[in-house]
């Protein structure tokens, strides 16, 4: 399996690839944003370890292009800054895993294996009505500005659920079997707040309220 | 406004406001004053002309029309003060008599009433006067009256009086400044006071500012020294964290060098394991005291969005850990602002959640609420849970390397402290599922600041 390591630290680069060749992976290192990028365009990895801190660049901003040219191998973010809003950035910018360092040879191998198999049975689906796009894949929703807003479980379900058929009358019966809850008896009104968070997003026109009937995605607004 | 330059001080724009306005409108009243003495004085005088006209008038009929009967002379001159003349087709009595050449035209004019005459040029008359003519027949003689005044002596004598005017309001403008002077300064003295304050606040001469200020100013003064306050606290704490960094860290690097500085030493496993043991304590220390030192605490000026953070937040976690669900459960709106610093605000949500999906079968649960005292976070799993002995110690072995059992308990301790620094709770119960609920609750001093 082929696997591109990006990481400016000679003395970790080596030590990192000697261990991930013994696991079995291919590995081309390299320690400039610049080369990653046009390795990526060359050349098809299974994954890709980045590190952030670059010296010729963020490596988040390489992720970025990457993800913008529609390259889709998983990648797994290496950085000493463990911050939640650090990991955030890095997932929204398109990782599919982080690992603040240091850490142990043995997890980032397990982590690579997890992202890669979960990458295989990865088809690249979208749901599209009106102006949105749901991405099924990075749980999110796109506008045509091209900004996306990242949807908890529940609202990426209802969105889902209401996208597939633009026009098509919801009922909040229907709308409740979206909805996962550690209350057994979730009332209706968790469905209308789940609506109100929704509007927000995508405009309180695009999801019509039938009263009595339910809800609907409005793909003409 | 280009001419108006914004002013330097509240003294100076105080003076540079009400002194014209005082000076501006002391003149205005002084011209005011001036207008009024004017009219009042020419309408006093015209009203005595015309009795002194009517009393002649009376005497004329009196005697019957026959002028020379009418005592002249000095009897007139004295009760009247006014020069007059009477004209009858026989004869014209003029007193004074130099006075003829002015009031002779208008004895021969047919105007009646209050008439005017300015700019004459006539040796020892005046060149201004107002006079009161008016004609009537005694016994079928037409007889005119005239009685004039010499309006130079009134305007004279007018301006005297305006000019003493113009000297009382000057006294009063003075007067006027010192009083503003004088309370202006008074009223500036707790600033001055609060400014002194300052500059021994920074020569170091006291450390908090102790002012009896007034009403105004007071919760300036307050604030500067809660501000003071938590700057202490914040040096307090940031040396304690160096200090006991220093202490942990510094020994097992010198270890580990100790062992690579032997070049005869052979490196056998053993050796290699205790090496990587004391780097990766340093690393926890590290760590630890690194995420202590970015907790903000409490702070003015500083809020967060909960449910932007918290959607980021399960939206990470859920790319994760696929195979679980991270929901949430609030009423709250997206504009909703919490009075907990942001990044304070992602360590408390990030370890309950994180902590919450490691330990979760499938399904983490995220509750944000708020009543009019506070707010509530509850993150619940459907994980194995805790016993219920060991609840109440979870997350209270505090953060430093020693006190604590490796990989355990870091994140919770986090969340501990931070919750502390807030002043509010951190609880940990069995959920409806068997798993861990943990509850906090920020007691809100001021309510949430919504936009």
């Amino acid at each position: 399996m082929r696997l591109l390591l990006v990481e400016d630290d000679r003395l970790l680069a080596d030590g990192l690839t000697s261990q991930l060749e013994k696991a079995g992976f291919s590995v081309d290192t390299t320690s400039s944003a610049r080369e990653a990028s046009a390795l990526a365009d060359h050349e098809e990895y299974r994954a890709v370890v980045l590190d952030l801190g670059l010296p010729d660049g963020n490596g988040l901003d390489v992720l970025r292009k990457w993800r913008t040219r529609g390259i889709s191998f998983p990648v797994l973010i290496l950085t000493a800054r463990g911050d939640w809003q650090d990991k955030v950035n890095g997932l929204k910018a398109g990782a599919d895993d982080y690992l603040a360092k240091p850490f142990q040879t043995e997890e980032l191998i397990a982590r690579l294996n997890a992202i890669i198999r979960r990458s295989e049975g990865r088809v690249h689906s979208l749901v599209k009505a009106g102006n949105f796009e749901l991405d099924e894949n990075r749980q999110s929703l796109k506008l045509t500005d091209g900004t996306e807003h990242s949807l908890t479980g529940t609202e990426f379900r209802l969105l889902r659920c209401l996208m597939s058929r633009p026009g098509h009358v919801f009922s909040k019966e229907q709308l409740m079997e979206q909805l996962y809850s550690l209350n057994d008896n979730p009332s209706e009104n968790v469905i209308e707040a789940y609506i109100r968070r929704l509007r927000k997003l995508v405009g309180t026109n695009t999801i019509s309220t039938r009263r009595g009937q339910g809800y609907l995605f409005n793909d003409v607004v | 406004m280009t001419w108006f330059k914004k002013p330097v001080s509240v003294k100076g724009t105080l003076l540079a406001l009400l002194l014209p306005a005082g000076i501006l409108l002391m003149a205005l009243a002084w011209l005011v004053h001036g207008l009024l003495l004017d009219r009042m004085s020419r309408q006093f005088v015209e009203t005595r002309l015309k009795d002194e006209v009517a009393f002649l008038e009376h005497q004329i009929r009196d005697s019957g029309g026959r002028l020379d009967t009418l005592q002249t002379g000095d009897y007139f001159q004295e009760v009247f003060h006014h020069a007059f003349a009477i004209h009858s087709d026989s004869r014209t009595i003029i007193s004074p008599e130099h006075w003829a050449p002015l009031l002779m035209p208008l004895v021969k004019s047919g105007e009646e009433g209050t008439l005017r005459v300015s700019g004459a040029q006539i040796a020892e008359a005046p060149s201004d006067i107002l006079a009161y003519r008016k004609s009537f027949r005694v016994d079928d003689q037409p007889i005119v009256v005239i009685v004039s005044e010499d309006l130079g002596a009134l305007s004279r004598s007018q301006a005297e009086l305006h000019a003493w005017t113009a000297v009382v309001s000057l006294l009063l403008i003075l007067l006027l400044v010192g009083v503003l002077w004088l309370g202006i300064n008074l009223s500036m003295r707790p600033v001055v006071s609060l400014k002194a304050a300052l500059k021994r606040l920074q020569d170091g001469e006291i450390s908090r500012i102790d002012v009896k200020a007034p009403e105004e100013l007071q919760p300036l003064v307050l604030q500067l020294n809660q501000l003071l306050d938590s700057l202490d606290q914040r040096l307090e704490r940031s040396r304690d964290a160096l200090a006991n960094l220093s202490h942990s860290v510094k020994t097992p690097i010198a270890a580990v060098r100790q062992i690579l500085e032997d070049i005869d030493r052979p490196l056998p496993n053993n050796l290699r394991q205790q090496m990587a043991g004391r780097l990766d304590d340093i690393d926890r220390q590290l760590e630890a005291e690194m995420r202590r030192s970015r907790f903000a605490g409490p702070q003015v000026g500083k809020s967060a969005y909960p449910l932007k953070q918290a959607r980021d937040l399960l939206w990470m976690l859920g790319r994760l850990y696929p195979a679980k669900s991270f929901e949430m459960s609030t009423v709250l709106t997206e504009e909703r602002r919490w009075p907990i610093e942001e990044h304070d605000l992602n360590e408390v949500l990030g370890n309950l959640l994180d902590n919450a999906g490691k330990w979760s079968a499938r399904f983490v649960e995220l509750g944000l609420e708020e009543d009019g005292q506070g707010f509530t976070v509850t993150v619940e799993d459907d994980g194995p849970g805790i016993p219920p002995d060991a609840l109440d110690t979870l997350g209270t072995r505090g953060l430093r390397l020693d006190e604590q059992t490796p990989g355990h308990g870091l994140g919770l301790a986090i969340v501990r402290e931070i919750t502390e620094r807030y002043g509010g709770t951190l609880n940990f119960s069995s959920g409806s599922n068997g798993g861990l609920k943990a509850t906090i609750y920020f007691p809100g001093k001021t309510r949430g600041i919504s936009q």
